[in-house]
């Protein structure tokens, strides 16, 4: 009588040689094939780096130069306009002052 | 004495022994350690960025992978595809691997799994041609190794008629020699269900090979 292991031990012994054996032209284009696309996504690993750690410093500087621009704009023109608001109240305003009954203006 | 008697009854006898088996295996992968001094410098060497290091792991893992692959797909060019594939995808994925640990069951795993993702797009596009009433037909002949026996050739046979997963996991342990946790893992079923699947074909092949193996031990 046989039992259920035994009978899958012997054909264990007998189906080994059904493993399928690669040729060597077979290994050999594996072997390449593998080497050519790891090498590809080493370089495309190291672009992937770079990107991802300066794409967002970039942007920050960017950012930071645009807002610093603005500022330096916003502060320019708050400058200019209360200059030319004192050059227009000390040109255009007379100051009238009377004295003894008589008046005077000064401009 | 006819096949039924010679085969029947013995389930309760080899529970035991399944059992002891199973500790074994339980043991063996606990205490799994990488014992191949080179392939140990080779992964850190790979993990370290150095791509040249992984030729060593390739050169040796190669014809078990494809073998592993082939016995899936039953085809010679697809199983090349995927045992570049299984590496490529362990060369990304190298940070992960643990170090100190073989590298073997790890290959191993991938490339069943992107056989069996082979298997799950071709039952989707092909399904009128994967079916359990002649799933050998569609298979790739040409590229069957050289049989030397005819007792091989009618095992290969019978394997090859049995439901897929059956089909897999009886290969994976007659052909490929994985115990029952490896094939687990490798597939990602569970124990029990590997275990199901081997015993349901161990009855296919025992009724299919009742003449070649039932009268030997008498």
């Amino acid at each position: 009588m046989i039992d259920d292991d035994d009978f899958l031990e012997r054909l264990r012994d007998e189906a080994r040689q059904l493993r399928f054996e690669p040729d060597d032209m077979m290994t050999t284009r594996i072997a390449a094939r593998v080497r050519e696309r790891i090498a590809v996504d080493s370089q495309t690993g190291i672009a992937l780096v770079l990107a991802r750690w300066f794409r967002p410093v970039v942007a920050s500087l960017a950012t930071l130069a645009l807002v610093a621009a603005l500022g330096v704009q916003w502060l320019e023109q708050s400058r200019e306009v209360s200059a030319t608001t004192l050059d227009a109240l000390t040109s255009t305003q007379s100051v009238d002052i009377s004295v003894g009954g008589d008046t005077f203006s000064v401009e | 004495m006819d096949a039924t008697s010679m085969f029947g009854g013995a389930a309760s006898g080899s529970l035991a022994l399944d059992r002891l088996v199973f500790a074994a295996e339980r043991a063996q992968t606990r205490s799994a350690a990488n014992e191949d001094p080179i392939e140990v410098r080779a992964i850190a060497a790979v993990k370290a960025g150095d791509a040249g290091s992984y030729d060593y792991l390739v050169s040796k893992y190669m014809k078990r992978v494809v073998s592993i692959a082939w016995g899936i797909v039953r085809n010679a060019a697809d199983a090349e595809d995927l045992a570049q594939e299984a590496f490529v995808k362990a060369f990304e994925n190298v940070g992960r691997f643990k170090t100190g640990e073989p590298f073997g069951p790890w290959i191993y795993r991938i490339v069943t799994n992107v056989a069996l993702d082979v298997m799950k797009h071709r039952k989707r596009f092909r399904h009128e041609e994967i079916t359990d009433a002649a799933p050998a037909a569609r298979r790739d002949r040409a590229d069957l190794p050289a049989i030397a026996n005819e007792l091989a050739r009618r095992i290969d046979h019978g394997i090859e008629s049995l439901p897929e997963m059956q089909r897999i996991v009886a290969r994976l342990y007659l052909v490929e020699e994985f115990g029952h946790s490896e094939i687990a893992k490798m597939t990602g079923l569970s124990e029990g269900t590997v275990r199901s699947h081997l015993s349901l074909a161990r009855g296919k092949l025992k009724e299919r090979l009742a003449d070649l193996h039932g009268g030997s031990n008498d």
